[in-house]
C-alpha cells in the first residue's frame, strides 16, 4: 500500500523529484569540490628577502599549486618503488628535516647506499645536487633514488604503467599537465616542484635576524665563535664555520675535503673528474635543522655534534686535497687546528641548535598526505 | 703433474689477473674552460698558459707576505676567445662581466671593464706560479690574482671557469 501511495506521488510531481535531486547533486559536487578540490595556478614561493633570489627553477618547469600537490602524493608514493615498500620520504622524513637518521640507508634489496641521506631544505637555491654536486637539476637529481637498484628500485617505465593503472594519476597528471599522459620526466618534475616548496625560514637564528629573538648567552657566544675566523695573533678566538655555512640560509653551494681521512675511501668528486684536487671532496651541506639530521658527514660517520664540532677543531687528517681554509687555522699562535675549548665547543653546539626550524618539520604542507587523510577519517568516524 | 702444474697456475692467474688489471685511477690534468660570449671557446692547460706572454704581479696574501705571482693578464687570454675588448668594448658590451668558477664550487665577478688596459692599468692575472713555483694543489693549479685589492677574496683559488656574460 505503501509503495502505491509513493509511485503516485512521485509520478504527480516527478519534474519536481527530478529538480529537486539535480540541485541536491549540484550542491553536493560544489560541497566536495571546496572541501577537496585541489587548487590551480602558479604557487608563490615565500621567503625572506635577506634569502636573496638566485633561486633554480627550470623555464620548462614552473611551480604550479596543482604540480606541489602532485608532487607531494608522488614524493610519500610507495608505488614507486620495486616492492611496494619505500618511497622518496622513507629516506627523507619531515620530522629529521627529511633525512633518515641512519648513517646509510637500506634499499628495496636490503643493500645499503654508499652515502648519507642527504637534507632537503631551501633547495630552491641549490644548483648541485648529490654529495658530489653531479646533479644540474632536482629533475635530474630525483631519476636517481627512484632507479637506484640499491635504492627505490624501479625503472620510470614501470612507475608509469603502475601509476597508470591507478584511478587518482592519470586525473591528476591532466590537470598539472594538459593531458593524463604519465612520463617518467613528469614524474620527476612534479617531485622537483615539490621539493622547490620545502622553505625553512623560521628557525631562531631567522627570528634574530628580524629582531624576534633574543639568544642567551651560550648561543651569542656560539653564534660569535662560528662567524669568526680564529687570529691569536690579536687575541681573537673563532672557528670560522661560516666560511662555509654562512650567510642567512647556513648553506653556500661549495665542495670541499673537510680532513675526515688522509686516503678517503670515497674518493667524492675525484670520481668523476679525475682531478686529484678533488679527492674526497663533497658538498658542503646545509646546517639548517642540522641538530635534526644526525648522523654526520657523507657516510653519517659522526653520531652527534659533538663529534662534528670535536673533528674540526682537533682532528682534521692532513692530506694533499685537504681544502686551504682548513690549513693552520688556529685559536693557538702557530697551531695546526682549532682547539677550542670545552665551553666554546658546547657555546656552538648552542648556536646550532638555534637553527632548528620547528615549524618546517610541523608543516602540514610538505606532511604524509596519506596521514593527513587517515586522521581526518580517524577524527570524523563514530567511536 | 704437468697438466695439474698448468691447470693450477691458471687458476693461480685467473684469480690475481683482476688485481693486476685493476684500473688505476687515471689523473687528468686540470684545465680553465672559457665560454659564455666568445667567438672560440678556450679549454686552457697548463702548457697552453706558456703560449701567452708572461707577467709578474707582487700582492699580499692571507698570510702578510708579499709574494710574486706569475702568468697571464686575464684580457690577453679573452681576447684569444674573441672577447669584446678594446675598441669594441663601448654600447652594451659594457654590461658584460666575466664570472670565475673555482673547483670548490666559490665564484667571484668581474665587470669587462675592469679587465681592459682602456679602462685600468690594474692587472688582473691568471697566474699559475708564486715565488718562481707551481701554485700548491689547494690553490692551483690556477688563480686569480687581482692588483692591488685590499682584500684577497677575489684572488680565487682553483680556477675551472671563466665565464662572459651580458648582465640581464
Amino acid at each position: 500500500m505503501k509503495i502505491n501511495r509513493y509511485n503516485i506521488v512521485f509520478t504527480r510531481h516527478k519534474g519536481f523529484v527530478i529538480l529537486v535531486l539535480l540541485a541536491l547533486i549540484t550542491c553536493l559536487s560544489g560541497w566536495s569540490y571546496i572541501n577537496d578540490g585541489i587548487e590551480t595556478g602558479p604557487y608563490e614561493l615565500v621567503y625572506p628577502a635577506n634569502f636573496g633570489n638566485r633561486i633554480n627553477v627550470p623555464a620548462d618547469n614552473p611551480t604550479t599549486k596543482q604540480g606541489v600537490y602532485l608532487g607531494r602524493l608522488l614524493f610519500y608514493e610507495k608505488k614507486l618503488s620495486a616492492n611496494n615498500t619505500l618511497s622518496c620520504a622513507s629516506c627523507h622524513q619531515q620530522d629529521k628535516a627529511f633525512t633518515d637518521g641512519k648513517a646509510l640507508s637500506e634499499g628495496v634489496d636490503h643493500v645499503l647506499t654508499t652515502r648519507n641521506s642527504m637534507s632537503l631544505a631551501n633547495l630552491l637555491w641549490a644548483r648541485k645536487f648529490f654529495w658530489d654536486g653531479r646533479a644540474g637539476s632536482l629533475e635530474d637529481q630525483a631519476v636517481t633514488p627512484m632507479t637506484n637498484p640499491h635504492e627505490m628500485g624501479q625503472s620510470l617505465e614501470i612507475s608509469v604503467r603502475k601509476l597508470s593503472n591507478t584511478v587518482i594519476y592519470p586525473a591528476l597528471f591532466k590537470l598539472v599537465y594538459g593531458d593524463g599522459t604519465i612520463t617518467g620526466d613528469r614524474i620527476c618534475k612534479a617531485i622537483s616542484q615539490f621539493e622547490r616548496t620545502l622553505i625553512s625560514c623560521n628557525s631562531k637564528y631567522d627570528q634574530y635576524l628580524k629582531n624576534a629573538y633574543q639568544p642567551t648567552k651560550q648561543e651569542l657566544n656560539g653564534m660569535n665563535l662560528f662567524m669568526t675566523g680564529p687570529n691569536p695573533g690579536k687575541d681573537i678566538r673563532g672557528a670560522n664555520c661560516a666560511h662555509c655555512h654562512g650567510g642567512p640560509k647556513t648553506y653556500n653551494e661549495l665542495f670541499h675535503n673537510n680532513g675526515l681521512d688522509s686516503v678517503p675511501k670515497d674518493a667524492g668528486i675525484e670520481a668523476l673528474t679525475g682531478l686529484a684536487a678533488d679527492r674526497g671532496r663533497f658538498k658542503v651541506p646545509t646546517l639548517r635543522n642540522i641538530a635534526l639530521t644526525a648522523p654526520y658527514m657523507h657516510d653519517g660517520r659522526f653520531k652527534t655534534l659533538g663529534e662534528v664540532v670535536d673533528h674540526y677543531s682537533d682532528h682534521l687528517k692532513e692530506s694533499e686535497a685537504l681544502s686551504t681554509f682548513l690549513r693552520g687555522e688556529s685559536n693557538d699562535i702557530g697551531g695546526k687546528t682549532l682547539h677550542l675549548r670545552p665551553e666554546e665547543k658546547k657555546d656552538i653546539i648552542a648556536f646550532l641548535n638555534m637553527l632548528t626550524d620547528s615549524t618546517f618539520v610541523n608543516d602540514p604542507r610538505f606532511s604524509d598526505p596519506n596521514k593527513t587523510t587517515v586522521q581526518k577519517k580517524l577524527k570524523t568516524s563514530p567511536k | 703433474m704437468k697438466k695439474y702444474t698448468f691447470i693450477i697456475i691458471a687458476l693461480f692467474a685467473f684469480f690475481i689477473n683482476p688485481y693486476l688489471t685493476k684500473a688505476q685511477p687515471t689523473t687528468k690534468e686540470a684545465s680553465v674552460k672559457v665560454t659564455g660570449e666568445v667567438t672560440l671557446p678556450l679549454d686552457l692547460k697548463l702548457a697552453d698558459l706558456q703560449q701567452f706572454k708572461q707577467v709578474e704581479i707582487t700582492r699580499k696574501d692571507r698570510d702578510g707576505k708579499d709574494h710574486t705571482y706569475s702568468g697571464v693578464i686575464l684580457s690577453e687570454i679573452l681576447l684569444k676567445a674573441g672577447v669584446t675588448l678594446g675598441k669594441d668594448l663601448r654600447g652594451e658590451n659594457l654590461t658584460k662581466f666575466v664570472q670565475v668558477t673555482a673547483s670548490d664550487g666559490y665564484q667571484v665577478v668581474f665587470a669587462l671593464a675592469e679587465l681592459d688596459k682602456d679602462f685600468t692599468d690594474r692587472m688582473i692575472i691568471l697566474a699559475d706560479k708564486v715565488d718562481g713555483n707551481p701554485l700548491l694543489p689547494a690553490d692551483g693549479p690556477f688563480r686569480i690574482i687581482v692588483q692591488d685589492e685590499k682584500k684577497p677574496a677575489r684572488c680565487i683559488k682553483q680556477v675551472t671557469g671563466i665565464k662572459v656574460q651580458f648582465a640581464k
